[in-house]
């Protein structure tokens, strides 16, 4: 009965012993699209294959055809669970490329969304990664935790996952009334709420034995498949653009970088959950600080950059958003290409994942925090 | 970070006693207070939309005159990354009451916005010089047919049939 | 036409085939729908537990659910795999159902009438049936001819044979003061004696609870339908009304392990100090058990809800680690250190008596102090000692869930060959 999925195929790499198993695209733990190919032994992984690319629509090549000023939008279709931070990357590169000033009340106010918004991202992480490893309730507390973040969104920008936050040159709108105090206030009850996810998950001997030891990624590995964000931190790898090439205030500010020890699924965990403080810590950093000012610089009504060519990444919750901005002197870019950050990470799980059980493949997609709107573009 | 291996006789007396697992059993045992659901019963009671959020298009009128605002001057089918908004303009002869002249001026004929293709970014209601289309605060926009997806002049100024919930 | 008159009107058909047969309908329908407002009291649990309110929409406080729900099931479109053993995946479903429903029959429910039948096998009869209930989740697994079911019931089989034997053990040592199968004897010698074997058997009453998890497929053993890694594991390929038929044999087995746990570790229906209302008032007696072997039973199944909320899911070799290493040897640990209480207690210092009754003979501890020295054995001396062996046998492998789990070697692979090129 089983002889067509036991896979007899004629170069007689799939064994007898083998199957091989589809994981996705409709799977509830492959977080969107993802298609898994897993050749497996009894439960144990041989080998995995990763197939993307039912979310391609195009983003890069839609880019090259629309005028600078009309871009924005498409970012946020890029990683829709962090908005903000996709479209800090494209903005930032263009006004790079373009040589505009941003006024430093926008630069602290985009500091502090983006911080919001990588909580708001990592909240999205815990949950999923919580809820594909059992522990369902996780999920909806953190979803309510984000719920906060994405009203002051809501209130900010008027829309919440969507934002279209930013504009070339500053901000589109100065905050709203009482902005400062809806974040204090979320500041306030944060830590509390991240105490008691840590109280359910950190020492749980169930938590502990689903990801202590479960796809390790030393720091070479890590290096040499070129990931970054919490996983490359995970593995021990002190290495934050927000640190290394700061942009924006962070070189203003004081925090630090979390790293991991073994580069497992509970250290990636870990880093995670302490970026969230850290991120905390910059908001109200920022909001001390914030200045009075404009919000805009002066921008051209036409932006048509000098003709060249910027790379600019910044540290989004994912690891290193980069866009790569070629401009030929038009309103229009001649080329732009991103490095999202999900895809090259998602090319560790198959070293992570072999010689695990395919409960721990799970896991690993879960602790890797892939989005398919960034992997596929 | 926290070096999570070793283990001391504290931890493993925890683990004896189960005070892992019951410690986040108690967490989750408190949670269970009525009054601390965070549940909006949506379609009863309204939820408390942003004021800047951006919603369902809408093409304001003026209030006094009843007439459109818009001066069909294209710029929001300009500024849309979409092309999704089509403006139809006429030139039409009016008298000019403070003068007592007729006068020829630009005039909406026909606004058509296609919301299937909308990505709500508001660069519309941003470039509009007089606040003629706006994206409200209403943000149901389920419809039945593909078709009516395309909202006409009418349908933007009055809005679109909404389910009434009673219950 | 006298012939059917006389089958209908005899005195033995009366006995054996109409009035359990009527039994048997009342019974069916307080249970099923019981069953399905377990859903109900499973959902509105989880939403609390979530800082959710639940279902609210259908009738009030969504009270009308499950029934809308049944409605639901019903009308749904039966899909049946092409490729799928059509016999066998229609008597999967059933299967599981009523081995669920025919343990019903030897529980007590209550004192008098809500005994439905106490045979002298009770536990055994239990057990037997209840493992032959695997049998149609395999089946299932099996003839929906697809990858997840399968793998999700070959998880379940290997999970449900091995918590089986831990269970069976478990439940052995309040069998040794009890001295009976019948699972009213084990009730009527909690009662009697007033004691609830759980302060006898602590080591046991916790094995048996997460044997009990275990074999209703909840988190955190929730493998063979773990939503996240295999879909929905072996009911994959089930829609509709069949569906419905696995979701209630679920429920049902919840029902019945905490009814088990309820009767041989909770003292059943019994309650201290609820006795002097039997000579006098036996009617209100029937309902006053009933009511509180309810609560006694509810109160276990809002622990098992509460356990499936909060925790995450053991991996496929961990629960087997949990199962093998660590619950039946616990089990095996107990009996053998619980006969010694026993010996030492019965021999050596004489506190207890058997005595003969009803039900057969049983061990009667009559005297406080026989009480105290069996309760302060068991907290104080089984439970380190079951934790010592323990963790002797587990020293090498004592870090279950720490210890360096395995690493296999990347295959070398070239960059040209297409693995899964054939797939």
């Amino acid at each position: 009965m089983y002889q067509r999925d036991l896979g007899a195929t004629e170069k007689g790499s799939p064994g007898i012993r083998e199957m091989v198993l589809n994981m996705g695209p409709q799977h509830p733990a492959t977080h969107g699209v993802l298609r898994i190919i897993l050749k497996l032994d009894g439960e144990t992984v041989v080998d995995l294959d990763c197939d993307i690319g039912y979310l391609h629509r195009g983003v890069e090549k839609i880019c090259e055809n629309r005028p600078y000023t009309h871009i924005e939008p498409y970012f946020d279709r890029l990683d829709y669970v962090a908005g903000v931070s996709n479209n800090l990357v494209y903005i930032e590169a263009v006004e790079k490329l373009a040589g505009i000033e941003v006024p430093p009340r926008a630069q602290y106010i985009r500091v502090i969304l983006t911080e919001l918004q990588r909580i708001a991202s990592h909240l999205l992480w815990l949950g999923t990664h919580a809820m594909d490893i059992g522990a369902v309730t996780i999920f909806l507390y953190a979803f309510r935790e984000r719920e906060e973040v994405l009203n002051i969104f809501e209130n900010y920008f008027g829309a919440r996952l969507t934002t279209n936050a930013l504009r070339i040159g500053g901000l589109f709108y100065d905050t709203y009334p009482g902005f400062e105090e809806q974040v204090r206030e979320f500041c306030r009850i944060f830590p509390e709420r991240l105490n008691e996810y840590e109280t359910i998950l950190n020492e749980n001997r169930i938590w502990l034995g689903r990801t202590v030891g479960v796809g390790v990624l030393t720091a070479e590995e890590a290096k040499e498949l070129s990931v970054t964000g919490p996983v490359l931190r995970g593995s021990g790898v002190k290495w934050d653009i927000r640190k290394a090439f700061p942009y924006e205030v962070y070189d203003e500010l004081d925090w630090e970088v979390p790293v991991g020890e073994n580069g497992d699924t509970y250290d990636r965990y870990l880093v995670r959950m302490e970026e969230m403080r850290q991120s905390r810590h910059i908001i109200l950093q920022a909001l001390d600080r914030l200045p009075q000012g404009p919000i805009l610089g002066k921008v051209p009504k036409m932006i048509r950059p000098p003709v060249g060519e910027v790379y600019h990444s910044i540290e989004s919750p994912k690891g290193e958003l980069g866009v790569y901005l070629v401009s030929n002197g038009t309103s229009f870019p001649e080329r732009l290409r991103i490095r999202p950050p999900s895809q090259i990470n998602l090319q560790a799980l198959r070293k992570m994942a072999i010689g695990h059980m395919v409960a721990d493949v799970i896991a690993l997609i879960g602790s890797i925090d892939i989005v398919l709107g960034e992997v596929d573009r | 970070m926290v070096a999570h291996r070793r283990r001391n006789w504290k931890q493993a007396i925890s683990r004896f006693l189960l005070l892992d697992l019951l410690k986040g059993m108690i967490v989750t045992f408190k949670w269970q207070a009525p009054s601390k659901c965070y549940t909006v019963q949506y379609p009863k009671v309204r939820p408390r939309i942003g004021e800047r959020f951006r919603g369902a298009p809408r093409l304001n009128r003026d209030p006094e005159t009843g007439e459109s605002l818009c001066i069909a001057c294209n710029l929001c089918a300009v500024a849309c990354p979409e092309n999704l908004i089509t403006v139809t303009e006429e030139v039409r002869e009016y008298l000019d009451e403070a003068s007592g002249k007729v006068k020829k001026k630009r005039f909406l004929a026909d606004y058509l916005y296609d919301t299937s293709r909308c990505m709500f970014c508001g660069y519309c209601q941003d470039v509009c010089p007089t606040y003629a289309i706006e994206l409200t605060q209403e943000f149901e926009l389920a419809i039945y047919r593909r078709r009516a997806f395309a909202w006409t002049w009418e349908m933007l100024e009055n809005g679109i049939d909404q389910p009434v919930y009673t219950r | 036409m006298e012939f059917v008159e006389r089958i209908i009107s005899n005195p033995v058909m009366m006995e054996y085939v109409w009035k359990p047969l009527v039994v048997i309908l009342i019974l069916l329908f307080i249970v099923l729908t019981l069953v399905a407002y377990l859903v109900y009291a499973e959902r509105k649990v989880s939403a609390f537990i979530q800082a959710r309110l639940g279902p609210m929409r259908v009738g009030p406080y969504g009270l009308l659910q499950p029934l809308a729900d049944l409605i639901k099931l019903i009308l749904k479109e039966d899909i049946i795999p092409a490729q799928g053993d059509r016999g066998i995946f229609k008597f999967a479903p059933i299967l599981s159902v009523v081995c669920a429903l025919v343990v019903l029959a030897v529980i007590p429910f209550g004192w008098g009438v809500a005994t439905i039948t106490d045979i002298n096998i009770g536990l055994l009869f239990i057990l037997s049936v209840s493992s032959v209930g695997i049998l149609g989740i395999i089946l299932g697994g099996w003839a929906s001819n697809s990858k997840y079911p399968l793998l999700g019931a070959l998880r379940s089989s290997a999970q449900m044979v091995s918590y089986e034997v831990a269970m069976a053990l478990a439940l052995v040592g309040p069998l040794m003061f009890a001295k009976s199968l019948s699972m009213t004897a084990i009730v009527e010698a909690q009662r009697t004696d007033h004691i609830w074997y759980l302060l006898y058997q602590p080591v046991a009453f916790l094995v048996f609870l997460v044997a009990g998890v275990a074999e209703t497929n909840r988190t955190p053993f929730d493998l063979p339908e773990a939503e996240a890694e295999l879909v929905a594991g072996f009911h994959t390929e089930y829609s509709g009304f069949r569906w419905s038929l696995y979701f209630l044999a679920e429920y049902t087995n919840m029902l019945i392990s905490s009814a088990i746990a309820v009767t041989v570790f909770l003292g059943g229906w019994s309650f201290p100090f609820l006795d002097r209302l039997r000579p006098e008032h036996p009617g209100l007696f029937t309902l006053l058990s009933i009511f509180v072997f309810a609560v006694k039973v509810f109160v276990l199944i809002y622990m098992f809800m509460w356990f499936r909320w909060t925790f995450p899911r053991y991996r496929y070799d961990q629960l087997m680690d949990l199962g093998w290493k660590w619950m039946i040897p616990a089990a095996l640990a107990n009996i053998l250190i619980t006969g010694a209480i026993i010996m030492i207690g019965q021999e050596t210092l004489g506190l207890t008596k058997v005595v003969g009754g009803e039900y057969g003979e049983r061990l009667v501890v009559p005297g406080l102090a026989g009480k105290a020295y069996f309760i302060g054995m068991a907290w104080l001396v089984l439970v380190p000692m079951t934790w010592f062996i323990l963790a002797m046998i587990n020293r090498r492998s004592y870090d279950f869930n720490l210890r360096a789990q395995r690493q296999i070697r990347l295959p070398e692979r070239p960059a040209t060959e297409d693995v899964f090129g054939k797939v």
